[in-house]
């Protein structure tokens, strides 16, 4: 039996080909590199005779090793993604980078930068496959990493999909944090000359020897190569499908904006600052049973039904406005249900669906129906950081009344008193 | 020349701009004069693709790179041309004529195929490469010297174009990018300069009869030529079909001297020049890396369409074909002639359509540009660009009678020239039929029994060119009879 890979020569019906198989998701066909390399598909009734002639040279990717230079270390955290994975030229199967050596190959700049001092790969995954476990797991690793001398800081590169989510688990888990943790990723693959990640992986090298002790990410500012922004974890939320900008800073102004020669310009100073005396403590740990609901018009108050039996210790639901949903005056009122959920034991609190802006449950009666049952507003707390700053809460043997306490009261900046006017769509 | 004796291996690749909105987006495929509002600096790496161990020096310098300058209009493009959306579905209708042309070349469509990324590193394509796929192989077109095969017929994406271009950066403009190109391609097998003028002119039959985009710069032919002992030379964007002959002759002139005087014969990618030389603009590279385009799925092309199109095929018109229409249209048959060997088929409808008799347009595109060249000692191409793009302002003033046919050759004289005459600000100024006629009864009742001859003198001397010579003659006429 011919394999993908092989050399092969087809006689049809009509004509007679010659090319290199390729592995092909329809089972009635064949898929076929011609010499010229162009790729065709043959409908297998078609095949009158199949003879293999050899078998395909594979293309190894470029890979670079850490450049032995009198250069600050930092340590590289790989976890799968765009940023991770490259197309396989010959067969056309998008594949993980066999070494994570590779990745450096396509920001070389990185290495006149810093001294690339261990590269971490403690799983390759796209990052809507992630769970929990996953952050916690990274967390881990960043504390052992950041604790060494030898590193003035962390990259960790990740999928697009997700990384806001591990942006903020990794500002919750890593305590008393002491150098700079970037979390950085491509929009474009890297097989095109296009991909974002070398600006990305340049400016974030740049940031990681910043005097910012915080957990950010970096990616570009605009759909120009030219300059990156450095966002804070808790506040950075994926925007956009596509594009290259995609991560914008939330209710807040970037902290840095890092351009390609490494000039960093502080944008807003609310950030600690870099101190290598202090040693990282790692807090990771996350409870399960905690869901992130989105309310819309017409949405059925029974869904908290399968909530409270499946035993859920938290919600955050995704309210409309300043913060509302259909109460009393609406034919679907969910407050009977949200105060059923709060007596089973169920921690309630809405964050903003409107993503920009801040909740107010006095302004309307609404909301102060729904306040008054107890569901806890939580500001300008974006509602991705709310489930994970809930989840890690309860991971926690903490009473309920501190969760709540401690669910309003800011520890990574995930609640910002004071937003600037300039702070909308940045 | 005994061509075979020679070893001459020829074969011809032709590019052609479809009519339809992009390939694999829905923003018009048009191209603008007026300022982009859109600029956008990138930056591309060059170490994508290669292979093995990458030399560090080498990658830094990559890296350092090129600054690409896009330019575009948030009307007329989108998200797609600028890379950062992914390409949407392969446009249909594009598709349609690709394949109406593959059946018109007697081509076999293929049942599947694949949409292809192929590495480019100039910056000509936002995305570091440019969007192909195979539509049909395996054709053949007839010329009077017997039949020619056609190799493939692909479907493209066109690059961007090229604005500016300094040490440090070059600026492109988007509104090329995306715009679908058929790409025919012969197999090595034209027998000589003459048969591969024929195969050009046969299949640009074959392209006119379906739906493409006419004018400069919408078909660019490329030659590939070789001879024994001589290395094949790649030679880019022959302007019109009546100078491939040259072309190629004088390409195995140049390889044949070289053989001669014992040097190597290089290999190289060549320019056409308009005067039927080249010149080298790089030695020929490696076969482009392809690989898949992994955000769109497979191609099938299903029977049904292909019956369907064999079904509705349009008729192809002949040279003969056209003559006749040319000459029905009132154009005299040398003047026909002209036209079409000149390939100035597409620019003469369009001038017509402007309401420009058939006969003027042919001096104005054909006649008018040969003889200032010749009268003002100036190099044709030269006279062609000037006149071209002063041709759209010319037509109009003519079209709002600011103008006169007489004036025409004059003034495009003047414009080749480098005499500035702004064409907007001429008056419009129409001397009523009355008004000519009260100045004339004038005149003979001041002048009266003058000669015909003598009247028209003193006429034109007043008018000079507001009016035309025959129209003031025909008035005369009338009033003198009565």
């Amino acid at each position: 039996m011919a394999k993908a890979g092989d050399i092969v020569k087809i006689k049809t019906i009509k004509e007679e080909l010659k090319g290199t198989l390729l592995p092909s998701l329809d089972p009635s066909l064949l898929l076929l590199k011609l010499e010229s390399g162009y790729n065709i598909g043959i409908s297998k009734k078609e095949v009158q005779q199949l003879r293999v002639e050899g078998k395909a040279k594979l293309e190894a990717f470029p890979s670079l090793k850490a450049k032995q230079k009198n250069l600050p270390g930092i340590s590289l955290i790989v976890t799968g993604g765009t940023i991770s994975s490259r197309l396989d030229y010959k067969t056309g199967a998008v594949k993980w980078l066999s070494k994570p050596e590779e990745l450096l190959a396509v920001a070389p700049g990185m290495l006149n930068i810093v001294n690339v001092k261990k590269i971490e790969v403690p799983f390759l995954i796209g990052s809507e496959n992630m769970v929990p476990k996953n952050w916690i797991k990274i967390a881990k690793i960043a504390a052992k990493l950041l604790n060494k001398k030898e590193n003035k800081g962390i990259i960790i590169t990740h999928g697009t999909d997700t990384l806001h989510y591990t942006a903020a688990a990794l500002s919750f888990m890593l305590k008393n944090l002491n150098k700079t943790v970037i979390l950085t990723y491509s929009q474009r693959s890297l097989d095109r000359g296009s991909s974002d990640a070398l600006l990305n992986l340049t400016c974030s090298a740049h940031a990681s020897l910043s005097d910012i002790a915080e957990v950010m990410l970096v990616g570009h500012a605009t759909s120009q190569d030219n300059y990156c922004f450095a966002m804070r974890g808790t506040k950075v939320r994926k925007m956009h499908t596509s594009r290259r900008d995609t991560f914008r800073p939330i209710n807040e102004l970037p902290i840095a904006k890092i351009d390609e020669q490494g000039k960093i310009n502080i944008i807003n100073k609310e950030f600690k600052r870099r101190d290598e005396k202090k040693r990282v403590q790692v807090d990771a740990t996350f409870s399960d049973k905690i869901a992130l609901l989105k309310y819309y018009p017409g949405a059925d108050p029974d869904i908290l039904n399968y909530y409270i039996n499946k035993r859920y210790k938290g919600i955050i639901v995704e309210m409309l406005g300043l913060g509302h949903l259909a109460t009393s005056e609406s034919e679907m009122n969910w407050l009977p249900l949200i105060k059923k959920a709060i007596n089973k034991g169920i921690i309630i609190c809405a964050a903003p669906q409107t993503i920009y802006g801040r909740l107010d449950p006095y302004v309307y009666s609404t909301g102060r129906e729904i306040q008054a049952s107890g569901v806890i507003y939580l500001e300008d707390m974006l509602p991705e950081v709310a489930y994970v700053k809930l989840g890690w809460l309860l991971g926690h043997r903490y009473s309920k009344e501190k969760i709540k306490e401690l669910m309003l009261k800011n520890i990574a900046g995930e609640l910002n008193k004071k937003i600037s006017e300039k702070a909308f769509l940045y | 020349m005994d061509y075979k004796k020679l070893g001459f291996k020829c074969g011809i690749e032709i590019h052609q701009q479809l009519d339809s909105s992009k390939l694999f987006c829905e923003c018009p495929s048009e191209l603008r004069q007026d300022k982009p509002d859109i600029i956008v600096r990138r930056k591309q790496y060059a170490a994508a693709g290669e292979t093995g161990e990458i030399d560090v020096a080498a990658a830094f310098e990559a890296a350092k790179g090129k600054e690409f300058i896009y330019e575009a209009y948030s009307d007329s493009n989108c998200l797609v041309e600028l890379d950062e959306e992914p390409p949407h579905a392969l446009n249909e209708e594009t598709l349609k004529i690709a394949l109406q042309i593959a059946l018109l070349l007697n081509a076999k469509p293929l049942t599947v195929t694949q949409v292809m990324r192929k590495t480019v590193i100039d910056g000509s394509n936002t995305s570091g490469f440019q969007r192909t796929l195979l539509v049909a192989r395996d054709g053949w077109v007839k010329t009077a010297s017997g039949k020619i095969r056609i190799a493939t017929i692909c479907l493209e994406e066109d690059a961007a174009r090229i604005i500016k271009k300094d040490k440090r950066s070059v600026t492109f403009r988007l509104d090329r990018l995306g715009i679908p190109l058929i790409e025919i391609a012969t197999t090595p097998d034209i027998k000589d300069p003459e048969q591969a003028k024929e195969v050009a002119l046969a299949i640009g039959e074959i392209l006119r009869a379906t739906k493409i985009k006419r004018g400069i710069g919408t078909i660019r032919q490329d030659v590939n030529v070789s001879i024994v002992r001589g290395a094949r030379s790649e030679i880019k964007g022959v302007q019109e079909p009546a100078l491939i002959t040259k072309t190629i002759e004088r390409e195995v002139s140049r390889q044949s001297e070289l053989i001669k005087q014992g040097k190597k014969v290089e290999p190289s990618v060549r320019k056409a020049n308009p005067d039927a030389s080249t010149a080298f603009l790089r030695p020929l590279p490696g076969a482009a890396r392809m690989y898949p385009e992994t955000d769109l799925p497979l191609v099938k092309l299903n029977r049904k369409l292909i019956i369907e199109l064999k079904r509705g095929l349009p008729k192809v018109k002949t040279r003969a074909d056209i003559l006749a229409e040319l000459k029905k249209k009132g154009l005299h048959e040398e003047l026909a002639k002209i036209v079409l060997s000149e390939s100035k088929l597409a620019q003469f409808d369009k001038l017509v359509r402007e309401k420009i008799s058939p006969t003027l347009a042919t001096k104005i595109l054909c006649l008018y540009p040969k003889e200032i060249a010749s009268h003002e000692k100036m190099p044709a191409e030269e006279v062609k660009k000037k006149i071209d793009k002063a041709l759209p302002e010319i037509i109009q003033a003519l079209k709002q009678k600011k103008i006169s046919e007489t004036e025409v050759k004059k003034i495009m004289t003047d414009l080749v020239k480098g005499k500035k005459i702004e064409l907007k600000k001429l008056k419009k100024e129409k001397i009523s039929e009355k008004e000519i006629e009260k100045t004339i009864k004038q005149l003979i009742k001041e002048k009266p029994g003058l000669s015909t001859k003598a009247y028209m003198g003193l006429l034109m001397q007043k008018y000079k060119d507001r009016i035309e010579g025959k129209k003031l003659f025909e008035i005369l006429k009338k009033l003198l009879i009565l």
